[in-house]
């Protein structure tokens, strides 16, 4: 590793080898003190805030959501594709630093791991809590439909996690040198191997080909759509690292790394630029072809109730996160990570545009054009998932070496490298 | 047209004459009432589509049973099998099966698919949920909460469990302008395939290769 964090570290227990690998605490804190008050207090707060809308809808079903029959999915879709796309991202990043070798991001390596297999955690929760017979959701795995993506996706998101698990497990005990680093690193590569195909193809790319394959709706079938997914993807997992890298930095009372921020925005730039362009061609084919259906879609996503979303989350909040990190903002950590804060929330935008205007215009003319947005319920679900999500990911990193620095950096104080 | 290589047993269809139908919705209270549908759940709807404007307007009025398309994206995206094609041509659901992913509702393109959000008429006449139709011939006994179909998918099967007992779709029998015909679109010589082949027919969304086995004369 290059760049050191900056704040002096003082090991405190003798680097004695533990026993098991459950039994192992961190060298250095997740949070200070103060901090794991403020953090534990809100994310229970939120929790509790959102545990009677969860538990509301288990009892009432799927009817205490604005949904109807002829809007069929809304904003627990969209976090769920939305998920899928942090997962699938965060989880390409690391593959960055275990399959292609790119070591400068090694120190954020395992929290990309960790979010990725997080993300899919709230990911499922989320779908699992749209359908209508929650009580059914693992005959998915019993009954298979080969002409249904949704079906082939059950089964990609059970491997991936299987599999992330794995490299996290590897990538921990790497961490804690109890295991040969060669071997880890031989053992991280073929995960990754596997995964990286697994998550374009499979898990992100299998997720768009849910929406690709629908016909009946415009501006969700087509080739590109699967495109599109991945690349937002890559977006929405960069952001998502730089965001818990910092904050996780800041709150452990450490200096959050520039360098390594400044370097993943060049990932995020790429990417972004990438993004607008697929959404250029996505809007602008349509509209040269004067196709009708996706004309209107266009008009409900740019003109209609939901302009909102798309000109200040998907447009104006990625716009300004290039222009951070394109411009000499980009020299603070602070500013670097408005940016990617900016591209986590503008992505949100993203995939709501993908799920609801849609599913706007009635199919049969003569139908009435559907007007959803989401219920105080489905709100307060989201709001209890996400914050679910970010105490999973917290207290995995409280129990394991998930934020340590490398410790290549001060291998003279742990000698306890097993062969 | 029928499906040339299934010869075996009937394959139903339905063509719907658009000059005799006068807009009185009676399909749809017929079938309300056959299939017990709850609120928020019609099989069988008539879409008005007004074109033109004041006062040179035209008005035309299109029930809209399910399709039970020959090629049906419904049937496609349903990620555990629970709607399949029948070999009598009917796309029907296993509500025992379904999961409520509301998939099939996204890919129909013609809106023919509702979701059971358990509402209920109970309160507004006595023994709403006392009874429920028997649909695929199977008895559910009263509606009750957790119990399927709530939380499934539903939509028009052509009365199937009428058809067993030799009984048309309660839309058909009940259409006041005789405009509802239905029948074997396997068999060249019934009302429906003669109607279906004439020069009349169209088909919904034709475009999308769906095959539905609902014809209309224009
Ligand atoms: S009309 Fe819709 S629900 Fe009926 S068979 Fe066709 S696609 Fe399926
Ligand atoms: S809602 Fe039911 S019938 Fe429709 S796709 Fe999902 S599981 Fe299949």
């Amino acid at each position: 590793m290059s760049t050191a964090t900056t704040t002096p570290r003082t090991p405190t227990q003798s680097p004695a080898k533990p026993k098991h690998w459950w039994s192992y605490a961190p060298h250095e804190p997740f949070l200070t003190r103060r901090n794991r008050v403020l953090w534990y207090g809100f994310l229970l707060l939120v929790l509790a805030i959102g545990a009677w809308p969860v538990l509301n809808r288990l009892i009432n079903g799927v009817a205490v959501t604005d949904l109807t029959s002829q809007m069929p999915w809304g904003a627990w879709v969209a976090f769920y594709i939305y998920f899928v796309g942090l997962s699938a991202g965060a989880f390409l990043l690391s593959s960055l630093i275990y399959v292609f070798g790119m070591h400068q991001f090694e120190k954020i390596g395992r929290a990309a791991l960790l979010s990725a297999i997080v993300s899919m955690g709230v990911a499922l929760a989320f779908i699992g809590l749209d359908l209508g017979r929650v009580d059914r959701a693992l005959i998915t795995l019993v009954y298979f439909h080969w002409t249904s993506p949704l079906s082939w996706e059950v089964r990609f998101y059970t491997m991936y996690v299987v599999l992330l698990t794995a490299e996290l497990v590897f990538a921990l005990m790497l961490q804690r040198r109890t295991m040969a680093p060669a071997k880890a690193h031989t053992w991280m590569r073929i995960l990754g191997i596997v995964g990286v195909p697994l998550a374009i193809f499979g898990v992100h790319g299998g997720t768009g080909t849910i929406f690709a394959v629908v016909k009946a709706r415009g501006m969700w079938f087509g080739g590109l759509f699967p495109i599109v997914f991945v690349v937002s993807a890559v977006v929405s997992g960069t952001a998502l690292v730089m965001a818990i890298h910092y904050w996780q930095a800041r709150g452990a009372g450490k200096r959050p790394d520039t360098k390594l921020m400044q370097q993943l925005s060049v990932v995020l730039i790429g990417a972004i630029f990438v993004d607008l362009g697929l959404m250029f061609y996505e809007f602008i084919v349509p509209i040269l072809s004067f196709e009708h259906h996706d004309k209107s879609i266009m008009a409900i996503m740019a003109l209609g109730p939901y302009a909102w979303s798309f000109w200040v989350f998907q447009i104006g909040f990625l716009v300004a996160a290039l222009v951070i990190c394109m411009s000499p903002l980009k020299r603070s950590a602070g500013w670097l990570v408005t940016a990617a804060m900016l591209v986590v929330v503008g992505i949100l935008g993203v995939r709501f545009n993908i799920v609801v205007p849609p599913l706007v215009p009635p199919v049969i003319e003569g139908y009435p054009v559907n007007d959803y947005f989401p219920t105080l319920t489905e709100w307060l679900v989201c709001a209890f998932l996400c914050a679910g999500g970010a105490l999973a990911y917290s207290l995995v990193s409280e129990w394991q070496p998930i934020h340590d620095p490398d410790p290549d950096e001060h291998v003279d104080e742990h000698e306890e490298v097993a062969a | 047209m029928a499906n040339p290589t299934k010869t075996e047993g009937p394959r139903w269809g339905m063509v719907i004459d658009l000059q005799k139908c006068v807009g009185c919705d009676s399909c749809t209270v017929a079938c309300k009432a056959e299939n017990r549908t709850p609120p928020g759940v019609s099989y069988n709807v008539v879409v008005e589509e007004e074109t033109g404007t004041y006062p040179n307007v035209r008005r035309i009025n299109i029930p809209r049973p399910c399709m039970q398309c020959d090629v049906p994206p419904c049937v496609t995206v349903c990620p555990v099998n629970a709607t399949y094609k029948h070999d009598n041509g009917i796309v029907v659901i296993d509500a025992d099966r379904c999961i409520g992913c509301r998939y099939c509702i996204t890919a129909c393109p013609y809106g023919a698919r509702s979701f059971d959000f358990g509402e209920s008429y109970a309160g507004e006449w006595d023994g709403a949920d006392a009874l429920q139709s028997p649909e695929y011939g199977v008895d559910r006994g009263s509606r009750e909460t957790w119990k399927a179909p709530i939380g499934t998918v539903r939509k028009c099967n052509f009365c199937m469990h009428r058809l067993e007992r030799g009984e048309e779709p309660a839309c058909c029998e009940t259409c006041i302008g005789d405009a509802r015909y239905f029948g074997d679109l396997n068999d060249p010589n019934s009302v429906v395939s003669k109607l279906a082949a004439s020069p009349r027919a169209f088909r919904l969304k034709e475009e999308l290769g769906t095959e539905p086995r609902v014809y209309y004369l224009r």
